[in-house]
């Protein structure tokens, strides 16, 4: 891994192009806050700890799909995407570069909902190390599902329409802004597909907002060392 | 004489069936060599197999002494490759361009500056060096790719139509910062100018295929003391016809006569090659 790429990446493409472009920062913030206040309105404020929660957890898949999403555009439309296969670069250092950048302009997002967690009190400090490494694995399992799609996509003209089905398929519909206990057993196996299902029941059971459903860890695991294994081989990074 | 580049029966055929190389057969042994051929001719093909981009279908080709599949990993610390048409990333800078291609390839942060700062003095845009790309000229957009790879100091460097789109003063910098690069290069072009000035030898690459290789003087030594006469003019008479322009090759004192005949004499240039392999090829 070549991590002074991806420092270097993050800062110049993600940090520093906060200053020449913050509308990024905002729209990062924006879809998790307005579910946020629907959710909190139409649950009378029930709910309100579910969204804190899934915000977090949909920051990290969404900006994950964003990242690839640029590689996508950097390989079909800049095709400068080549210029880094010819290096000792893996598509891996690759996309963590670009996914960072990302999440370097979501992080105002990620403190808003810091700040909104521990004001509510769900935070506690064993479960928040919990929590952060959970978000690692989505980051990579999320990371990696995006690979793989982007990886498919020939024109950039298909790019938006696939990444926004994948974002909302991916982290609107499973658990992450509603208690998963409220899914039929086989509505919750089969949104299983997206790691953040799993990723959600277990933030949802360390905050004890419902009970610890243990048997998720492995299949968050599982399926972040299968989406990454996929993604490794279908990459499209030196084309065949 | 040490072979840098080997090529042997190389083939590629992509996967909607377009056979792009066809057995391309080629030893590179000098410090600059061109690539030239029609549109479509199979060049960038050549180009981003042997900078190990692209696997190959069959055949083997071997850079400084390691095989673009099998040894792709070490190779690749050894190259730069500038792909044809690539653009930069909108909104990062020159200096940012630099210094993230650098590092990627494994400098340090400290190293990366001072080579990138050499580079873009050399090529021109140091004054633009904080300017997002978006803000650039196109010519100093592609400008910027040359100076990864001046300021990289690869020991092997592919640069697939490095000035296609430049102003004359322009690509007069970019062929001298190639002149500068340490290690062997392979270059493409469409300038036969350039092609001229800048190898010591000329593969030229058509419909897959490699069909003539040498130095400019002995690819074009069938056309010894010949000149080209063309014409655009209605019903005159032309050995080759390319669009409206009926050419002819005749011999140097034979020019004035058709100068009479209203044709315009131009010097013979690699150019030539293709005009009479077009022709040779239709029929
Ligand atoms: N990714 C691809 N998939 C399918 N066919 C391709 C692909 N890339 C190139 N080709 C085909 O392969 C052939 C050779 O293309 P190539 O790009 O190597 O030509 P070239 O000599 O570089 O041309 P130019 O001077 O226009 O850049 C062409 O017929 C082209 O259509
Ligand atoms: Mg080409």
């Amino acid at each position: 891994m070549n991590l002074r790429f991806i420092g270097a990446f993050t800062w110049y493409y993600g940090i520093n192009s906060i200053s020449r472009g913050p509308s990024y920062v905002l729209s990062a913030m924006l879809y998790p806050l307005v579910f946020l206040f629907l959710i909190t309105i139409f649950s009378a404020g029930k709910l309100i700890d579910f969204a804190v929660l899934g915000g977090f957890l949909s920051i990290i898949a969404t900006n994950a799909i964003y990242g690839s999403a640029d590689a996508a555009f950097q390989r079909i439309q800049l095709k400068i995407q080549d210029l880094f296969v010819a290096t000792s670069l893996t598509p891996f250092d690759y996309t963590f570069g670009l996914t960072f950048s990302y999440l370097a302009t979501a992080l105002p997002g990620l403190l808003i909902y810091g700040i909104i967690g521990a004001l509510l009190g769900i935070f506690s400090a064993l479960p928040l190390l919990a929590f952060v490494g959970i978000m690692l694995l989505l980051l990579v399992a999320a990371m990696s599902i995006a690979v793989i799609i982007t990886g498919l996509i020939k024109h950039v003209r298909n790019l938006w329409g696939v990444i926004s089905i994948v974002s909302v398929v991916l982290t609107m519909v499973p658990p992450s802004f509603y208690p998963y206990v409220i899914l039929p057993k086989w509505a919750l196996y089969l949104l299983m597909i997206s790691p953040v299902t799993p990723a959600a029941m277990l933030s949802q059971g360390l905050f004890g907002l419902e009970k610890m459903p243990l048997y998720a860890l492995p299949v968050l695991l599982f399926e972040t060392a299968a989406y990454f294994a996929i993604a490794m081989r279908m990459s499209g990074w030196r084309e065949k | 004489m040490r072979t840098i580049i080997e090529i042997k029966d190389l083939k590629k055929r992509y996967g909607d069936g377009t056979v792009a190389l066809k057995g391309v057969n080629l030893n590179l042994t000098k410090r600059l060599t061109t690539v030239i051929g029609r549109n479509g001719a199979g060049k960038t093909t050549m180009m981003r197999i042997l900078s190990t981009q692209l696997m190959p279908s069959s055949g083997k080709a071997v850079v400084d002494g390691l095989d673009v599949v099998r040894d792709a990993w070490m190779l690749r610390k050894k190259l730069v490759s500038i792909p044809q048409e690539a653009s930069p990333m909108g909104f990062l800078t020159p200096m940012e361009h630099l210094k993230t291609y650098l590092i990627a390839r494994g400098s340090t942060m400290g190293q990366a500056a001072k080579d990138a700062e050499n580079a873009l003095r050399t090529l021109e845009l140091w004054d633009a060096r904080n300017t997002p790309a978006d803000e650039l000229s196109g010519g100093m957009k592609r400008k910027i790719f040359v100076a990864m790879a001046l300021a990289a100091n690869a020991e092997v460097v592919f640069l697939d139509e490095p000035t296609t789109g430049l102003d004359p003063l322009s690509r007069l910098e970019v062929w001298s910062a190639v002149k500068m690069l340490k290690g062997t290069v392979v270059l493409t072009t469409h300038y036969m100018e350039e092609a001229q000035e800048l190898s010591e030898e000329i593969a030229m690459v058509d419909h897959g295929e490699c069909i003539g290789f040498g130095t400019v003087q002995s690819l074009l030594k069938k056309f010894r003391g010949m000149v080209r006469a063309e014409t655009g003019a209605d019903g005159a008479k032309g050995r080759y016809t390319i669009g409206n322009t009926k050419i002819r090759y005749v011999k140097l004192r034979d020019a004035e006569h058709y100068v009479d005949e209203g044709y315009t004499i131009k010097p013979i240039t690699l150019e030539d090659l293709f005009v009479i392999r077009g022709v040779e090829l239709e029929s």
